[in-house]
Order: C-alpha cells, then sequence, then structure tokens
C-alpha cells in the first residue's frame, strides 16, 4: 500500500497536537462539529492543514460509525503521527469532557438551576450554530471558487433535495458519491 | 449488568449510528426497556450532561456508562465512544491510495460538498434554537 501522507508538507510534533486538539475541540459546548472548524482554522493558519485536506478528513468521518468529531480527529492525528497521532487526538477531543460529564453526573447537578448557567449554555449554543455553518463554507469553499461551479451546484442542489425528502444523512452521502463518480470532470486531452 | 455486557450494548449502539445522538434509540432499548438498568430521566439527563459539556454531544454517552455502573461504568461508555473512531483510518488509507483516480477523486468531492450541505441545517436549527431561547429569557426578565 502506497503511503498515505499529508497533503500538506508540514506538520505539528506530537505534543503540539495533543495541546491544539485538547484546547479547541473541548472549547465549545452543543456541537462537535463547531470544534472541528476552530481547530481547522488553528491548524490552517499554522500551514498544517488546507482546506482539500480538511474536506477529505471531514468526508472520511462522515462515513465513519460513531461520533463523526472523533473520527475527524482519529483521522487528523493518524495523517501526522499515525496511530500514536490519532490515540493521541481522540483521547485529546473526549477526555476532557468525559471527565466534566462525569462529574456533573456524579454530582447530579442540574445544569439548568441557575438563570446565568442557562443563558450562558445558549449563547454557547448559538456560538456553536455559528461555526457549524463557517464549517460548512470551508468544507464548499474550494469548489465554489474551482473551475466546476456547475457541478457544484447541481451537487447543492442534489443533496439538500435529497435531504429534504427524508433521505438520511448516510443514504444522502452514498447518493452524492455515486452521484461524483459518474461525473468525474472531464481531462483535457 | 457486567463492564463487559454494558461495553458492548454501548459500542453496538455507538458503532450503528453515524452522528451524536444516532445511538439514543438503540440505548433506550438496550438499557432502559430491555435489561432496566437506568430509567428515561436518567437518560434524559444524560443527554442534557452531554449536550452542556464542551467537546462531542455523543459525550453522552459516558453518563450513560456512568448511570449504570459509576466510575467504571463512565469508562466502558468513553472506550466505547472513542474505539468506533478509529475505523476510519483504514478508509482513509485507501481513499489516499486511489485518489489519482478522477472518479474516485470526484466521488469524494460529491461527499465533501454534501457533507457541507448537510451541516447548514444543523447550524441554523443549533441558531434558531439558542435564539428562541434567548427571546424567553429576554421576555422573562
Amino acid at each position: 500500500m502506497r503511503d498515505a501522507a499529508p497533503l500538506t508538507p508540514s506538520k505539528p510534533p506530537l505534543g503540539t497536537l495533543a495541546w491544539l486538539v485538547t484546547r479547541d475541540a473541548n472549547k465549545t459546548i452543543g456541537s462537535g462539529m463547531a470544534s472541528i472548524e476552530l481547530l481547522r482554522r488553528t491548524l490552517e493558519k499554522r500551514g498544517w492543514l488546507d482546506d482539500l485536506e480538511h474536506g477529505t478528513l471531514f468526508a472520511v468521518s462522515r462515513f465513519t460509525p460513531g461520533t463523526n468529531v472523533l473520527a475527524y480527529l482519529a483521522a487528523l492525528g493518524w495523517s501526522y503521527h499515525r496511530i500514536v497521532g490519532a490515540a493521541v487526538a481522540v483521547i485529546g477531543g473526549s477526555l476532557p469532557g468525559s471527565v466534566i460529564v462525569t462529574i456533573l453526573t456524579a454530582a447530579a447537578a442540574s445544569v439548568d438551576r441557575w438563570r446565568s448557567v442557562r443563558v450562558a449554555l445558549t449563547v454557547a449554543t448559538l456560538v456553536a450554530g455559528g461555526l457549524v455553518l463557517a464549517n460548512a463554507w470551508s468544507l464548499v469553499r474550494p469548489y465554489v471558487r474551482g473551475a466546476r461551479v456547475g457541478w457544484t451546484l447541481t451537487s447543492v442542489a442534489l443533496a439538500a433535495a435529497l435531504y429534504f425528502s427524508g433521505a438520511t444523512p448516510v443514504r444522502v452521502l452514498l447518493v452524492l458519491a455515486i452521484w461524483g463518480m459518474l461525473t468525474p470532470p472531464r481531462t483535457a486531452s | 449488568m457486567s463492564l463487559l455486557l454494558l461495553y458492548a450494548l454501548l459500542l453496538k449502539a455507538s458503532v450503528t449510528s453515524f452522528s451524536g445522538v444516532g445511538a439514543l434509540p438503540q440505548i433506550r432499548q438496550d438499557l432502559v426497556v430491555t435489561y432496566r438498568v437506568m430509567s428515561d430521566d436518567d437518560l434524559s439527563r444524560a443527554v442534557l450532561f452531554g449536550r452542556s459539556s464542551p467537546g462531542p454531544v455523543g459525550l453522552y454517552i459516558v453518563s450513560v456508562g456512568y448511570a449504570v455502573r459509576g466510575v467504571p461504568g463512565a469508562i466502558v461508555g468513553w472506550l466505547a465512544l472513542a474505539s468506533p473512531a478509529f475505523l476510519g483510518i483504514p478508509m482513509l488509507a485507501l481513499v489516499r491510495r486511489w485518489l489519482h483516480l478522477s472518479r474516485l477523486r470526484s466521488a469524494l468531492d460529491a461527499v465533501i460538498i454534501a457533507s457541507a450541505t448537510l451541516l447548514v441545517p444543523s447550524g441554523i436549527l443549533l441558531m434558531r434554537d439558542a435564539v428562541a431561547q434567548l427571546a424567553l429569557f429576554v421576555a422573562g426578565s
């Protein structure tokens, strides 16, 4: 098997990766996708990730059973440091939150007992929603600016039509994969 | 309930879902209905804790594990949550190996675009719920 090297030339050291994943993946409440957007921004700013590579990792994570965010982190960590990187990224992205969840459950605390806490959680959810939309834009951006704008818009319309007709996300992705396979770009001869 | 069985049940629910809360129906069926080791209230509280904590929404599985078997159950819940994430690595290796094929590249592009499209309703729903909640806070103050 050909070595599956990351598409970007440089990679973060393992310790830096662990720190960045732990920091960014545990910064948002209400949506793990928002965490991915924060992490993407951090890694792209430092030249360790680009939009296309992010898109590849994201697509694979959507087809992986279980929590998409952790699948993304495993794929990201593996791209940089193989299995150790994957383990470090998954642990960094899930352990702090797991400890907090366990403490909350153990204390049987009702987090919505205090109004200020409820307001803070709601604002955090609002921000998370915005980050999810930003993530959607970062995924589609390379295609909107590329040579296949018409094909991209058709793909968006097809995915939206399937979604709003009640198809499950996995079915939407499968149908779009087939659509993409049947409509490859024309190569210049 | 043994830790091994708890892990198997939570792993089954986790592996057969493709989103954070997608495993909820299976967990309810197994732990609330079939084995009766937790109540619907416990499950609702677990989801609330999962949504109120940083990180993936799927972290409620850790809370479910704790509700069933205490700290060892929480560890088992975390393992059941984290282990399926590694299933994507062989897929990523295969995708990268064959990425030079135009049809596979095009299929991947279409999946990426579909993923982005599917994110939009989720983001809008999150924001809409938050705005509605904030409006209630303002009206109530």
